[in-house]
Parts: C-alpha cells; structure tokens; sequence
C-alpha cells in the first residue's frame, strides 16, 4: 500500500477516540484505580498497592479455574475453527447454496446469549423436550446438573452451536474474495487439494482467521452468560470460570479484589492477544 | 464434482441444518403449546395465547421497545463514528497507526464483565442509567472496533482514484462522504450494522447492569419470566419475537456476507 503520511488523519479519529475514552478507557483506568484498594463504598477506600493482586495469585482456585478457562477456550477454538473452515471449503465449490446456508449457519447468532441455555435446556428436559424424550426412549442417561463431564459437553455443545456461523461466515468471506484465477494457476501446477490451502488460500484468508480465533478466543476464555446459565460453575466448581468468579466477587461487594481480578483476566487476554499478532506479524516479514 | 464429493457435502449439510435448527423447533413448538392452565384450555394443547399474552403484558411489550431503541442508537454511533476512522486508517499512513489498530482489538477483547462495574457508577453519574442510551453507549466499546474493521475492509477495496476523481468534481468532504463514498460500500455499511446488531441484541451483562428500574431489554424481560412456576410456553414465545429482528436483519444481508471481504489486522 502506497497510501500518503499525513498525521492531519489522526483528526478523523477523534469521535472513535472520544467515544473509546468515554466508554472504555475511562472505565478501565477505574478498575485499575479500584484494584489498588480496599473499597468499602466509592468514597472511602484505602490504598493497599497489590494486596489484592498477591492474594488472588496466591490463591489455589483461581489457577484452578484459570486451568478450566484455557481448557475450555482450547476446545472451543479446536472444534470450532476447524470444523468452520472446513464448512466453508465444502460451500465454496458449491457456490449455488452459499446464501441459504450461510443463513442458516447465522440464525444462532442473534438468538439473546440467556436464551442459548435456556432452549438447549429445554431441548434436552426429558419432560417436554425432544432431544430430552428420545434420549429417555433410548436409554440414555444426560445428567448435565451433577456429571461434570456432561456440563461440559453441554457447554461445549451449545457454545459451537452458537458460533459456528461466525467462524463459517468470516471465512467464506475471505475465501470467496480469492479471484478464481489463483486456484485455476495452482491446479495446472498440479498442487494437491491441501497444497491449495496451504500455500493460496491460507495467506490470503488470515486476516479475517485471526480476527476470528481472537474473538472466539477472548469470548470462550472469558464465557459468562451460558456457563452461569446450565449448572451455574456446577457441579462441585467443574464449569466454574474465570468470569464466574469474577461476577460472584462483584456480587459479594468486594469491589477491589473483583478489580484486581478482572485486571489480571485482562492482561491475560491481551498477552495472549499481543503474542499472537506478533507472531503473525514476524511470519507475514518471513 | 465427483458422486463421492455430492454425497459428502448433501450429509454434511443436512447434519448441519438439523444440530442448527433443532433448539430452534423445539423453541417454535412449545412457544405454540399451553405449558400453564388459563381458564378454558388444557395445558400442551396448541394455541396462539402465548404470544397473544407477550403483546398484552406492558412490561414486555417495553421492553422491545428498549432493546429496538439502544440497537439502532449503537448502530448510527458506530457507522457515525467508525466511518471516518475507517477512512483515515484505509487512505492514509500517520505516526501509531499500528498501535492504535491494536489498541481497539485490545479494547474489543476486553471482556464486558471487567468494565460493568466502573461503568455503572460513570453513568450514573451523568444519569444514563435505566437509560437506552446508556446502554447503547457502552456498547460501542465492543462494536466501534468491529465497525472499524469491517468499514476499512470496503473502503481500502474502492481504489483511491475514485477518490481523486470526486474530489476533482468539485465534491466537498461531507458531500463526497454521504453521496460518494457511502453509496460505494453500502454492501460493506450492510455488513457492519449486521454485526453491531449481533453483539449489541444479544449482550446481557452490561445491558443488565445499567438497567436497574426501568428501560428494562428484551433479554431481562425474558429472565424476568422465570420463577417459581415458570410458563415456559411464554418464555418461548418471548424467544421467539425476540428473534424476529435478527431474522429480519439475517434476510437484508444474505447476500453482502456471501460477496466476500477481507479483514486485515
């Protein structure tokens, strides 16, 4: 890109900028400002530097659920991109049906987060739902409330359900502006199915990938409405977390350690975030 | 494409659509079905009355209302906002143009929860609280990011010389912006206002926080449904009008998310 230097552009960011400030900036400051002190009400804290922060490090369960976040995160991320890319190579050969499917792989999305649990919940209720009867009819036991791997596999289930259609759509999208005369120059050549991917589409796609593995990174590592809403961190604090814990922090009124918590859940996210946009970065240069 | 190939992709589909559309038949079903006795009708028969109740109770009825109304404010914030950042970091280079990209991802992947709290005491301090436009407010930390990336996708695909040329029409900046440039990527403004609505219909914890009394959304209404003797038929039908929107907002763009586009980071 030849584009112009002119710092004259920094002008056109300026209602992003106040706006971010506003409803962004400005808060975060505000946790970090919070997580230096023991708040009893806005008015009256104590400066306490990083107790807060040597407590909850110090604290077995919190690496204990950071370990279930990761874990969980890693899941989603290994079900989920895959299992997109794939679905969109399969559509994009059949370009006919890309709308209607796209459509479809769409509906989850706008479905309200409460409500992802509340029809999976209902779908596998073995009184009135229909999964829930054939299930019973077959014999098969769900116990989502008190076997901790089932939570799991319901939380895992329906937060692919969710999803999905994200991960499709913004690879479709990326795959779909490849002009078709790239692929046409790759089969002459003789690459196999796999070396197409790899070598053309691969690059040309990874924008739009890693602003998809990021955000289905931060939203699975930091997943609140549908862990909190099946079996709320049950059974025995399987599904709690980090999030669930910072939530009951805040709810307990202990606002600094809840502070100093979502401090340490946001330098988590970004360090992650930083390393994978530095490592992309060092691979565009080679 | 070989008979194999065919056969692949009609199973793999079908799996599709049927793990897709399951939750959502099984929604439609019982939001039809009486899950609760009302005088004269025996419950799991199937009747129209719950969604005749979701238009007779005021308390839901608002809250459509409230959620419509902070959606469409965030949407105009983000496009408002996000079009000319877009168009600066599309068109030009400038000192921390890198930095500031990463600082919005940076901004994007913080999680909600972490700004809930400070959020609600800054708003209530200017009075947004139990406010649509509080909410839609706060909701531009997560979508003027998207808004952003999306917006430059469109904008750095129209080549600079159309710019030039418009300029040398005689366009001012503001003309040239609402009767050029905008006209140009109208497939790429479908995409972002579909993406602000996912994230902004759908938020939960940010649009509870600053919803105490009142400007109840869509999504408390429906938590607020539930209770000792839940009717789940009612909750269902509520699920199902609150999907309306987004189905309606899926069919506008059906096409535009098909064309392609590439995001750059």
């Amino acid at each position: 890109m030849n584009n112009p230097y002119s710092n004259r552009a920094w002008w056109l960011l300026l209602p992003s900028l106040a706006l971010m400030g506003f409803v962004a900036v400005i808060p975060l400051m505000a946790v970090l400002n919070y997580s230096f002190h023991d708040v009893f009400t806005v008015n009256d804290a104590y400066w306490i530097g990083l107790e807060w922060y040597a407590e909850i490090i110090r604290d077995p369960s919190f690496w204990a659920s950071f370990g279930r976040s990761a874990l969980f995160s890693a899941i989603a991320l290994g079900v989920q991109v895959p299992l997109g890319i794939w679905l969109a190579l399969l559509l994009l050969k059949m370009s006919r049906f890309a709308v209607p499917v796209l459509m479809l792989v769409a509906l989850p999305l706008v479905v309200p987060w409460n409500m992802i649990a509340g029809m999976w919940l209902t779908l596998i209720n073995p009184e009135i739902g229909l999964a829930g009867k054939a299930m019973t009819a077959l014999g098969i036991t769900f116990d989502y409330k008190f076997n901790a791997l089932h939570t799991w596999l319901l939380i895992v289930l329906a937060d692919t359900w969710h999803w999905i259609g994200l991960v499709v759509i913004l690879s479709y999208a990326g795959l779909s502006a490849i002009p078709e005369p790239y692929r046409q120059a790759a089969a002459i050549d003789g690459a196999s199915r796999f070396a197409v991917f790899r070598h053309i589409e691969l690059p040309r796609i990874s924008g739009a990938l890693s602003i998809v593995i990021l955000l289905r990174f931060v939203d699975s590592f930091m997943i609140y409405t549908e862990a909190f809403s099946i079996n709320a961190g049950g059974p025995q604090d399987a599904t709690s977390f980090l999030s669930l814990e910072l939530a009951a922090d805040i709810g307990s009124y202990t606002y600094g350690r809840a502070a100093a918590r979502a401090m340490l859940n946001v330098l988590i996210v970004l360090t992650v975030a930083w390393a994978f946009v530095r490592i992309r970065s060092s691979e565009r240069v080679r | 494409m070989s008979i194999r190939g065919v056969t692949l992709r009609i199973v793999v589909f079908s799996l599709l659509a049927i793990f897709i559309l399951l939750p959502f038949a099984q929604t439609v079903l019982l939001s039809v079905t009486l899950t609760l006795p009302r005088d004269g009708y025996e419950t799991g028969s199937l009747t129209l009355l719950n969604f005749i109740e979701v238009f007779k109770r005021p308390d839901l009825r608002a809250s459509i209302g409230n959620s419509l109304t902070y959606v469409s404010l965030n949407i105009v914030l983000c496009l408002a906002a996000g079009l000319p950042a877009a168009y600066a970091f599309a068109r030009y280079r400038f000192t921390g143009d890198r930095h500031m990209l990463f600082a919005l991802l940076a901004f994007r992947l913080t999680p909600p929860v972490v700004l809930s709290l400070p959020v609600f005491f800054l708003f209530a301090h200017f009075g947004l609280i139990n406010n649509p436009v509080g909410i839609a407010l706060v909701h531009c930390a997560f979508n003027l990011p998207i808004a952003i990336w999306i917006l430059e996708s469109f904008i750095s695909a129209v080549p600079r010389e159309y710019d030039e040329t418009c300029f040398i029409d005689g366009h001012s900046t503001p003309s040239f912006f609402f009767r050029r440039l905008i006209p140009a990527i109208a497939p790429g403004i479908g995409v972002t206002v579909f993406f602000c609505f996912i994230f902004s219909w759908v938020e939960v914890v940010l649009a509870r926080i600053l919803t105490v009394t009142a400007g109840k959304p869509i999504t408390m209404a429906i938590n607020a449904l539930y209770g000792f003797q839940t009717d789940i038929g009612l909750v269902m039908a509520m699920t199902v009008v609150s999907l309306i929107p987004g189905l309606a907002m899926i069919w506008f763009v059906r096409n535009h998310i098909a064309r392609g586009f590439v995001i750059r980071t």
